[in-house]
């Protein structure tokens, strides 16, 4: 499968009367991208800001980010979920570096986790997101819209703006495209089959919180009782996964850029073979865990004849023992394992980093601690979180945690906690 | 840059006293720097002065554990220094703890930054540890300066409120204590690689140190479970309504015990259910899926079983701290044996 992403590098972003890309210098027009949003009867009202690397400028309550991504050649974007069902992962797609859609909460009776961009000072350095100009979405929910409903809506017109976004670089010439290009699992050229094959087992949901009807997360479906599914990684790449409606310390962005994805083909054809990509959820259940477990490693050990896993996890700790069964079961089939974790520990102390104890998981990599206390220093401006604009204006103490962007479970942050 | 204003603490003998004769003396204090102080002078060169040196004898702090250390703390804290060093002590097992202790107190009684170095197999390493900065040095006095040196550049960046690495690269004993720090690359990239020299059988290092928990041996088999009194225990998150005993959803530091004297079954609308880490819809509907009273009852009355204990116990287990779990599990446990209960049922989720 091959897709190609034809990147346009955008330094500059305003609003004006159209929306196009010349140059480097992207302009919106914000009034036609609100009136297509607000075209969602689940939506009363759409507001939209942007705001640019180094502004003092903190955005509040956000729920989401999401890469501006549009495809072209007639393919569908984000299938299942806002364009027709049709497979993704080929094919050319328009992408922009340098932007990105923040999605905020506005649900104010029943706020979610209250996550936080900084555009400059010392948080901004902890997360990608600071470094992109952002279209902030803030969308307030038309009367009697219900929790799941109106959740259903901020993430679809999140998409609906990376799509409009991206398809304002038109037909330009892209800046640079990205080859995306792996055959089949088993067709390896003779002089690389000594290279170790490596396959990469991504939990996408946790079923902790079970998921909505309306909330699509591959292909549009809401994934629940989903047994382990192999896919290829390009799909991944190209919008065939949206995060769930609370997926914590994981993004949407990080997901269309996934980090994992593209470490393990920066090394293919070099160190490894990339030997595929298998999707599990965490499971609500034993027996659902035990049998997903055992799946997961029958697909990595006898389906792609990998040689080594990387495993990643979504959400709090019952993904993180789900995550160590799949991968004790594949260690037990000879699989070589390393797992990206967060650190567990909710005293700061190295005993509870982790909960699970499973010998042959011992090559464990993590993203930091979430709960670790953190100053960040007074912000001229707001958005985003109008009902607390004083609260987040001044100084504050918050945690690593509610950093949006500073802890990416699947791997794109560059935090880690520390044993000292 | 701003002379720092350093208090060195020596027992007797580096404080050159005396040796074992004078273990006993108390607490005293010396202007400037004194005995093996001189070398923390020397290693401290402009960055710092040793504007006193706090001497005591290593069997009088052994000998008045209580006193002695707060004697200490008031002539540090006269001295108004901006950092402490205590020792080394290499293998003295006692004048290792009487740097630990002091230490310890400096920083949380004082707020001043302290370090002290010591042998690995000193007993105030163990001790101590956890809450102070330990150097490393040898069994013997042999590499003074050398080690001194090693203690006082911890020390300045200590002073000075600086970032500290990982205990490999700058020379402690690991604390065990984790704190969030930026690296070059990202986790999928140091994963990969991690992977790749698994792979290729070399040896790696784990970003999470694997644990080491104690095996607990299981109890031996009940053999009569007519005679057996029985308890149900559970993490589950299974509270009465209200929540009377305000069980935290997440990160518990308390449990709750619950009279079931009378109840052949759990009413549903009497419980609730706070844990926060599952789906738990279902336990609500039916409290029994958490805490079989209903099947316990039964068999208590056939006989099956020879009681039900009239306490159910009851907390979340989830992101609760081994230090809080340990305790809350120890004082079931004493609680379930001073009532004559023989086994529990313990349930997860």
């Amino acid at each position: 499968m091959r897709l190609e992403l034809h990147w346009s590098q955008v330094e500059t972003f305003t609003a004006g009367t159209t929306t196009r890309l010349v140059g480097k210098a992207l302009n919106v027009n914000l009034d036609e991208l609100r009136a297509l949003l607000e075209a969602d009867v689940r939506l009363q009202l759409v507001r939209l800001d942007l705001t640019a690397p180094g502004d003092s400028c903190r955005i509040g309550r956000v729920v989401d980010v999401l890469a501006p991504r549009a495809k072209v050649d007639g393919g569908e974007d984000f299938p299942g979920v806002l364009g027709q069902l049709r497979r993704a992962g080929s094919g050319r797609t328009r992408a922009l570096t340098g932007v990105a859609v923040v999605v905020t909460d506005q649900q104010l009776e029943n706020p979610g986790s209250l996550a936080l961009i900084d555009m400059s000072g010392p948080a901004a350095a902890l997360t990608a997101f600071a470094h992109t100009h952002n279209m902030v979405i803030s969308a307030w929910p038309a009367p009697g819209v219900g929790r799941s409903e109106y959740l259903g809506a901020i993430r679809l017109a999140g998409l609906k703006a990376a799509v409009y976004l991206a398809q304002a670089a038109g037909d330009v010439e892209a800046d640079a495209v990205e080859v995306f290009d792996l055959p089949a699992p088993m067709r390896v050229p003779v002089t690389l089959q000594h290279l170790p094959r490596v396959a990469y087992v991504f939990q996408i949901h946790s079923h902790q919180r079970p998921t909505g009807i309306d909330e699509g997360i591959l292909y549009g479906d809401p994934v629940r009782r989903m047994l382990p599914t192999v896919v290829h990684p390009n799909e991944i790449l190209d919008g065939a996964i949206v995060r769930g409606f609370m997926g914590r310390h994981a993004t949407t962005y990080a997901i269309q850029n996934h980090p994992v994805v593209r470490a393990l083909y920066a090394q293919h054809g070099h160190t490894l073979w990339f030997a595929g990509v298998v999707l599990t959820v965490a499971q609500a259940t034993e027996p659902e865990r035990v049998r997903s477990a055992c799946l997961a490693a029958g697909l990595v050990a006898y389906v792609l004849g990998a040689d080594g896993a990387l495993f990643t996890k979504i959400g709090g700790g019952a993904p993180h023992v789900d995550m160590a069964q799949a991968a004790a079961q594949c260690e037990a089939l000879g699989v070589k394992t390393t797992l990206i974790v967060e650190d567990m520990s909710t005293d700061g102390s190295q005993e509870g980093m982790l909960l699970f104890n499973f010998p042959g998981l011992d090559a464990l990599v993590n993203v930091g601690s979430g709960q670790e206390r953190v100053m960040l220093p007074a912000m001229e401006s707001v958005i985003g979180a109008d009902d607390m604009t004083p609260t987040l204006q001044s100084a504050l103490q918050t945690s690593y945690g509610s950093i949006c962007g500073a802890i990416e479970q699947v791997g794109a942050s560059r935090l880690m906690a520390l044993v000292q | 840059m701003q002379t720092l204003r350093v208090v060195c603490y020596l027992n007797q003998f580096f404080g050159q006293l005396g040796g074992e004769d004078k273990a006993g003396v108390g607490p005293q204090v010396m202007p400037g720097a004194v005995g093996a102080a001189r070398a923390v002078q020397q290693a401290l060169g402009e960055a710092g002065t040793v504007v006193a040196t706090v001497l005591c004898g290593d069997n009088y702090v052994a000998e008045h554990p209580d006193t002695a250390v707060a004697e200490l703390l008031q002539l540090v804290a006269a001295q108004h220094p901006d950092l402490v060093v205590a020792g080394p002590a290499f293998l003295a097992g006692r004048y290792g703890v009487a740097c630990g202790a002091l230490c310890a107190g400096v920083q949380t009684q004082l707020t001043v930054p302290a370090v002290t170095g010591m042998h690995a197999e000193n007993p105030g390493v163990e001790l101590y540890r956890r809450q102070v900065y330990i150097v490393p040095t040898g069994a013997e006095a042999t590499r003074m300066l050398d080690e001194v040196r090693r203690l006082v550049s911890l020390g300045l960046k200590l002073a000075r409120r600086e970032p500290l690495g990982s205990p490999t690269d700058e020379g402690y004993f690991p604390r065990g204590l984790t704190h969030n720090t930026l690296v070059d690359d990202n986790a999928a990239q140091r994963a990969t690689a991690m992977l790749l020299a698994k792979l290729a059988g070399q040896q790696i290092v784990s970003e999470v140190p694997l644990p080491d928990f104690p095996q607990i041996p299981a109890p031996p088999p009940i053999k009569e479970l007519r005679h057996t009194t029985i308890a149900l225990v559970t993490d589950g998150g299974f509270v009465p309504q209200g929540n009377p005993d305000r069980i935290e959803a997440l990160a518990a530091t308390r449990y709750g015990a619950y009279n079931i004297q009378g109840q052949q079954q759990l009413d549903p609308g009497q419980y609730d259910n706070v844990h926060r880490g599952y789906d738990t819809t279902y336990v609500k509907q039916d409290p029994h899926r958490l805490l079989p009273v209903d099947v316990a009852r039964e068999f208590e009355q056939q006989g099956t079983i020879g009681k039900l204990h009239e306490t159910v116990y009851s907390t979340t287990g989830v992101a609760t701290t081994l230090a809080h779990s340990a305790r809350m599990g120890r004082e079931i446990a004493a609680q379930l044996r001073a009532a004559g209960v023989d086994a529990v049922i313990l349930t997860s989720t």
